[in-house]
């Protein structure tokens, strides 16, 4: 097993900290792992974005020109990234802030409205959470009991947090997984 | 211990503080700034002190002080703030006290980008500041080897007395990985520095010093360490991978483009393409001799560096002429990927129609 | 009856102690020394009262008097070596002052001191304490390291002009406004000596350097910097202090100051410096006691004596 994942949005849609998530739970899953972030002076704001490799073996590179998944949050993400994805792979797109669907056809694709079910589950910067359920849920790489355990230890001082975060990742997950199955019956 | 998830750059705090390590003096710049920021939370917390300079002149003079008084002492910057440094690290070699330099490297020359590269080879590995003097250079692939050696430094350097730099780049630096801390040293358990400016209570006073007016006695000097320098040749690291029994194309590379080397391996083992890796782990001394074995069974040699070519210089002087030396290249805080490696290799390796 | 003892050897002929005795006890010898110096000698004994003006004056630590059954003694924090300095330079003086109050404090043997480049460079030779030599400029960095590091040992710079207020300007701003728990002795001659006679940046306007053969063009060059009026302003406490050794009196004056700025870093109150306006005879073309008057006339005008700053006993609010 070998899987790159390429998480993509503006700065501040917490792009960086659902791939870290990731990137824990892999690693208390027994996968070797590496988190790698974009780094520039566009702290906040600009676009930003992090890749995370699973393995089973040693991770030689932790960069990817070629994904095997792509989440992206914004539009600008999907226009940079979503030729990269390898045929076969996933895309999760945030349709709450993305107008238009991948065109690639050679991709699963999840679409998401994660800016509006992080609002109605009442913790609106939980969109992230939504993608990265969807994506777990999708591809079924990490369990999601591992990230949500990974959650409870990230925000273990303010629980109320840890709850609607595991909200979000579970509507997301119930979501990626039945467009996997939709996928699987075509 | 239980592997923690780190970024490079505070593994590399955290690796300083189970060496013993107590101080350090540094002055912020990207891209490592995790550094100072992890230090100065975490060295409250065990006795430490952290100082934030007001200059890398200022961070690697006080490293010179804080060593001369017999401390094991660090320091982290990025390129441009490692040649400011550069004053103190002449000094401190020519004093020949330890301490330990971390350089994640950032493109140049001048003030350049923040993106990785490795282009401060030269610097590091010749030298860098003014006189004859080496620095003992090593440089981590991955966050568990950039913990390990930053501890290996520490003892490194106080067994030569001299500066010991960690050579990385933005990427290492970066990067999150899992990390085990396999050792931890106490400071009350090093050994006395019996040098050491520590107050002259029952014996001869100390100086630290790099001075030496009198001619013949500098030239004595200058021999002197010229022979620790030797000396450290038995310190040579390297990993040599995929090599036995030969290879169609061996890369020589280290740091991070040694790590993308192994995915190219990967994706050439697909196209019946072998390629072997050699990654020296010690860029001075460098492992001339093993390398030299290496490239004997393969039929091309390929450097790769985040550099327009620096490293290459050495394996060029280490092969002397007994096979082509090819070079592929990306600065500015380009970084090739794996398949412009293959490429590169099977390049070398095609018969010319 | 009181008397004076001159080690001979030790002299370099500057005469200042002939100018300071008040009762025209020396004289200069007829014979040289072994350096090649005439020394001076008692030719009056009689009138001798043991007032030490002689002693506090040299240069060379050369003279020591003896009154009432004791006698004066060489201080145990300086090495027998013979300073390097050139004759009648009031290094020296300055030199013995730090020596003296190391001794009287009985913190040598916990004492590092560091030395700069310029005319003091080869400092650690001198005292007899662990030294480390700094590059130019950086003392008060090393400093920082060395008390940072170890806190339990008595850290003190010794640094010129051009060390201290031109390449190393950042790191004294800092050092102070750190706070730092180190003594400085900041020696300012108002001119580059090793270097042979370059301006500074404390050299007096119109004053003739060998880099302003014209005289310092302050339209040009700036005035001169008033270090310890440039780091009052700081907020951060510290003792601050001008003193000169130009005269006994001063000399005495100088080394209060210097004990109490040594007692500061002791008690770990705050970050002290001392700054010493010292004679260049050399740089400034003009026999040993010429200079003395010439620093009295126009450098006290500019660089005022006296405690500039003292620590607050008052604790300061955090963030106020």
């Amino acid at each position: 097993m070998n899987n790159e994942i390429v998480m993509a949005g503006f700065g501040g849609q917490g792009v960086l900290l659902i791939g870290k998530l990731m990137a824990y739970a892999g690693m208390k899953a027994g996968h070797e792992v590496t988190w790698m972030p974009s780094y520039g002076p566009e702290m906040r704001g600009g676009t930003c974005n992090c890749t995370v490799v699973l393995s089973d073996q040693p991770i030689g590179s932790p960069i990817s020109k070629r994904p095997h998944a792509l989440i992206v949050l914004n539009l600008p993400s999907l226009d940079k990234f979503e030729d990269s994805v390898r045929p076969g792979g996933i895309i999760v797109v945030n349709t709450s802030l993305i107008n238009r669907l991948p065109r690639r056809t050679d991709v699963t694709v999840v679409p998401v409205a994660a800016n509006e079910i992080a609002v109605e589950l009442g913790n609106a910067k939980a969109a992230n959470m939504v993608a990265l359920g969807a994506y777990l849920g999708a591809s079924g790489l990490v369990d999601r009991d591992n990230v949500n355990e990974v959650l409870a230890e990230a925000f273990a001082s303010r629980p109320k947090v840890v709850a609607t975060n595991q909200q979000a990742l579970q509507r997301g997950y119930e979501i990626g997984q039945a467009q996997c199955v939709a996928v699987a019956a075509r | 211990m239980a592997k923690k998830l780190m970024k490079g750059c505070e593994a590399i705090g955290e690796a300083a503080i189970h060496a013993g390590c107590r101080l350090f003096f540094g002055y912020p710049i990207t891209p490592q700034n995790e550094i100072p920021e992890y230090m100065s939370a975490r060295l409250p917390q065990v006795g430490g002190v952290f100082v934030q300079a007001e200059s890398e002149v200022a961070a690697s003079n006080m490293l010179y002080g804080a060593s001369g008084a017999g401390c094991r002492v660090f320091t982290s910057s990025s390129s441009p703030g490692i040649s400011l440094m550069m004053e103190g690290v002449s000094y401190m070699a020519g004093a020949e006290l330890p301490v330990v330099i971390v350089n994640i490297m950032r493109g140049g020359p001048g003030l350049g980008g923040i993106l990785p590269s490795q282009s401060d080879y030269f610097q590091a590995t010749k030298g860098g500041g003014h006189g004859d003097y080496r620095l003992l250079v090593l440089a981590p692939s991955t966050v568990q080897e950039a913990a390990d050696l930053v501890i290996d430094a520490f003892d490194l350097a106080d067994t030569y007395r001299n500066p010991v730099m960690i050579l990385g780049d933005g990427l290492i630096g970066q990067i999150m990985e899992p990390v085990e801390f396999k050792k931890e040293i106490k400071p009350e358990d090093l050994p006395e520095k019996p040098w050491a400016t520590t107050g002259c209570a029952g014996r001869a006073r100390n100086i630290i010093n790099s001075l030496y007016l009198d001619p013949e006695e500098l030239e004595a000097h200058n021999w002197a360490i010229y022979a620790k320098y030797q000396e450290m040749a038995k310190e040579v690291r390297h990993e040599a991978f995929n090599t036995e029994g030969g290879c169609d194309v061996l890369i020589v590379a280290y740091g991070t483009v040694a790590r993308i080397t192994k995915t190219a391996i990967e994706m050439a083992r697909e196209k019946g393409l072998k390629i072997g890796l050699f990654r020296p782990i010690t860029l001075y001394p460098y492992p001339t001799e093993a390398l030299v074995k290496a490239a004997e069974g393969a039929k091309a040699v390929l450097v790769s560096e985040l550099s327009t070519g620096q490293m290459v210089e050495d394996v060029r002087a280490a092969i002397a002429g007994r096979k082509e030396v090819a070079f592929h290249g990306r600065v500015g805080g380009m970084v090739m990927g794996p398949d412009d490696l293959v490429e590169q290799a099977e390049k070398l390796v095609a018969v010319p129609a | 009856m009181p008397s004076v003892i001159i080690e001979k050897d030790r002299c370099k002929g500057c005469e200042l102690c002939i100018n300071a005795c008040p009762e025209h006890v020396l004289a200069m010898s007829e014979e040289i020394n072994a350096k090649g110096y005439f020394f001076p000698m008692a030719a009056h004994p009689e009138n001798c009262t043991g007032c030490r003006y002689c002693l506090l004056v040299c240069p060379d630590v050369a003279i020591q008097v003896e009154n009432k059954g004791k006698v004066t003694k060489r201080p145990d924090a300086l090495t027998e070596k013979g300073f390097s300095y050139c004759p009648g330079c009031t290094h020296g003086v300055i030199h013995r002052l730090v020596a003296e109050v190391l001794d009287e404090l009985g913190v040598r043997e916990r004492t590092v001191g560091i030395a700069p480049v310029g005319c003091s460079v080869l400092a650690y030779e001198f005292f007899a304490c662990d030294m480390q030599e700094a590059s130019h400029g950086r003392a008060m960095a090393v400093a920082t390291g060395i008390k940072r590091g170890r806190p339990d040992l008595v850290v003190f710079t010794y640094q010129g002009d051009g060390d201290l207020a031109s390449i190393g300007m950042a790191e004294t701003i800092h050092s102070a406004n750190r706070g730092e728990k180190i003594t400085v002795i900041f020696v300012n001659n108002a001119i580059y000596g090793m270097t042979g006679g370059q301006m500074a940046p404390t050299t007096l306007p119109g004053q003739v350097a060998s880099t302003c053969p014209t005289g310092r063009d302050v339209n040009l060059a700036g005035y001169p910097i008033r270090v310890v009026e440039l780091l009052k302003e700081l907020k951060t406490p510290a003792y601050l202090a001008r003193v000169t050794v130009d005269d006994p009196k001063h000399v005495l004056a100088a080394k209060k100051a210097i004990r109490q700025a040594f007692k500061y870093q002791l008690e770990g109150t705050c970050f002290s410096l001392i700054e010493v306006l010292s004679t260049c005879p050399i740089g400034w073309g003009m026999q040993p006691h010429e200079a003395c008057g010439w620093l009295e006339e126009n450098m006290v005008p500019y660089y005022p004596l006296g405690e500039v700053k003292v620590p607050e006993p008052a604790v300061v609010k955090a963030g106020s």
